[in-house]
């Protein structure tokens, strides 16, 4: 009882870690990455290190205006996204806090940030912060449907909305996703990783001057470490929702058991199929234009069609 | 490989081609460019020419090689280049207008392949087992979305468009039910939506000219 009480804390600790530093880097990769794209130098892959870094170090300005909520939201936040990425299989299919909730609480841990980080855009008192607010929420209103029903597909198959279970029940079947069912839900749930980690047909995530700005116009007053804690959740929410996409879909190299000779190789896979996954965003951030606010329920509304045929073909193929 | 295994075979691989037929298809509900949705189309029928190639290997049908080629040559060839041609000549540079918003028409298009789906059920018998149960689901929903589709539009060449992928919808299901028709009749077939895609074109072209517009409700004029 006790080894395995230990056991736990060692697993908790190491996709801890893998969280915390594996986000920036993601983040870093797939902006040389872009810039590489379209012949650019790019800045280098550890510039959100030292952004983060220099944020900590930088002193706080607070709108007078703003509430406790000002100051509570960073931590929410952080901790929530923290929290939620404790709760996916990174390395192994069994998650380090897989007995506290299935998708349904990460779904859910991910909608409190968002719905405190859209409070402090409102507390601000700076009409940008409510304008980001009320895209935001206008959005995650049409997305998350989109997310449930891709995910409720996945469940089915596996017979639990434990993710546990679900990525238990994917390993050993890596090509699975050619079927029609977890093709739609892939394409859907792909859909709302665009829209929720604000890439380029939904947001532009490389600027805070456009008018268009969604993520940006809410976190406008933020400054110093309550900014860095901020732009640290989010780019540990886009790769929580990276590999839940990779996870649920394509599970090579998910290992059962977190112990041996198996972790690093699941870590290595991880690794890799991050990289893939980002190379293809990057693609598909080169190639688009950004969407005019008003067509982005168009997009949203072909990932929910996607993801009710996904959820529909699971009973009748 | 046994004969039964090849059969499972050959019907996922089916089943997957014609998932992306739907979803192009959707696809095409949602553009509001001319020219990409042309560009749909032709992708569209490439995936059904690799659908009745797939279902020609697996059933040892060669005269289903045929249909697909031709497909290949007229759907995926012959008609884009004319319709794209047509939209140089008559410079469209406006979007598409649909009469419902799109979104609606997305979530429409949906539930119409639910009723695809549910007439295509009852349609199935399991004492005869065979490629194509999913396929007949897919057919009938192209049919209905095709036929939403050109409901759904104004301008006279993108009703052309929805016409045609309602025709895709048909040879689906033609290729689907009966694993080919003769070979007299398909070229029948095509050389029919070869000619329909001209003089449509030719139509498209002369009530832009008179109209100055290609939207149909103008036609109404014509009543006097």
């Amino acid at each position: 009882m006790m080894e395995r009480l230990i056991d736990r804390m060692i697993e908790n600790v190491t996709q801890l870690f893998l969280l915390l530093a594996l986000a920036p880097l993601v983040t870093g990769v797939i902006r040389t990455l872009k810039a590489r794209l379209q012949t650019r130098r790019g800045p280098n892959i550890l510039q959100p290190y030292r952004d983060l870094g220099k944020l900590f170090r930088k002193g706080m300005v607070i709108p007078e205006t703003a509430s406790w909520i000002f100051a509570a939201t960073p931590w929410i936040v952080f901790f929530s996204t923290v929290l939620a990425g404790l709760m996916i299989p990174m390395v192994a299919a069994d998650a380090p806090l897989g007995l506290f909730g299935g998708v349904l609480a990460v779904i859910y841990l991910l909608g409190l940030g968002r719905f405190f980080l859209a409070l402090s855009g409102l507390d601000s008192g700076s009409s940008f912060g409510g304008l980001g607010s009320s895209r935001e929420m206008t959005i995650s209103a049409l997305a998350e449907p989109a997310m449930m029903l891709a995910i409720f597909t996945v469940a089915i198959g596996a017979g639990s909305t434990g993710l546990t279970e679900i990525a238990g029940a994917a390993i050993g079947q890596n090509w699975r996703f050619l079927a029609p069912a977890q093709m739609f839900a892939f394409a859907a749930l792909a859909l709302v990783l665009i829209a929720e980690t604000g890439r380029i047909p939904v947001d532009n995530p490389d600027t805070h001057l456009e008018l268009t700005m969604i993520h940006e116009a809410m976190i406008l007053e933020y400054s110093g470490p309550y900014l860095a804690l901020i732009e640290w959740a989010a780019s540990i929410k886009q790769l929580v929702l990276m590999t839940l996409l990779i996870n649920c879909f394509w599970p090579v190299g998910l290992q059962h058991t977190w112990f041996g000779f198996g972790a690093l190789q699941g870590i290595a896979w991880l690794l890799a199929k991050l990289l893939l996954l980002s190379c293809a965003i990057v693609l598909l951030e080169t190639v688009n234009a950004k969407m005019r606010l008003f067509r982005v329920p168009e997009l949203l509304a072909v990932a929910f069609t996607l993801g009710s045929l996904a959820l529909v073909s699971t009973f009748l193929f | 490989m046994k004969p039964f295994l090849d059969m499972q075979l050959g019907d996922r691989i089916v089943t997957l081609m014609a998932a992306l037929v739907l979803v192009l298809q959707i696809a095409m509900v949602t553009q509001r460019w001319i020219v990409v949705h042309i560009r749909i189309f032709a992708a569209q029928s490439l995936f059904l020419a690799m659908i009745a190639a797939t279902i020609a290997w697996f059933n040892h049908a060669p005269h289903i090689y045929a249909a697909a080629a031709l497909t290949v040559v007229v759907k995926v060839i012959l008609v884009p280049i004319l319709f794209e041609r047509l939209v140089v000549r008559m410079k469209i540079h406006e979007e598409i207008e649909p009469i419902v918003n799109v979104p609606i028409s997305v979530v429409i298009s949906g539930g119409l392949t639910l009723v695809g789906y549910v007439v295509a059920e009852s349609f199935y018998r399991p004492e005869m087992p065979g490629l194509g149960h999913n396929a007949l689901a897919v057919a009938i929903s192209l049919f209905l979305i095709g036929f939403f589709n050109m409901i759904n539009r104004r301008k006279a060449l993108t009703q052309v468009l929805a016409l045609l992928s309602l025709e895709n919808g048909l040879f689906l299901a033609a290729i689907s039910l009966t694993y080919g028709m003769p070979l007299i009749v398909e070229l029948g077939i095509f050389f029919d939506v070869l000619v329909a895609a001209m003089v449509l074109g030719i139509l498209v072209y002369r009530i832009r000219e008179t109209f100055e517009s290609m939207d149909v409700s103008r036609l109404r004029r014509l009543r006097g």
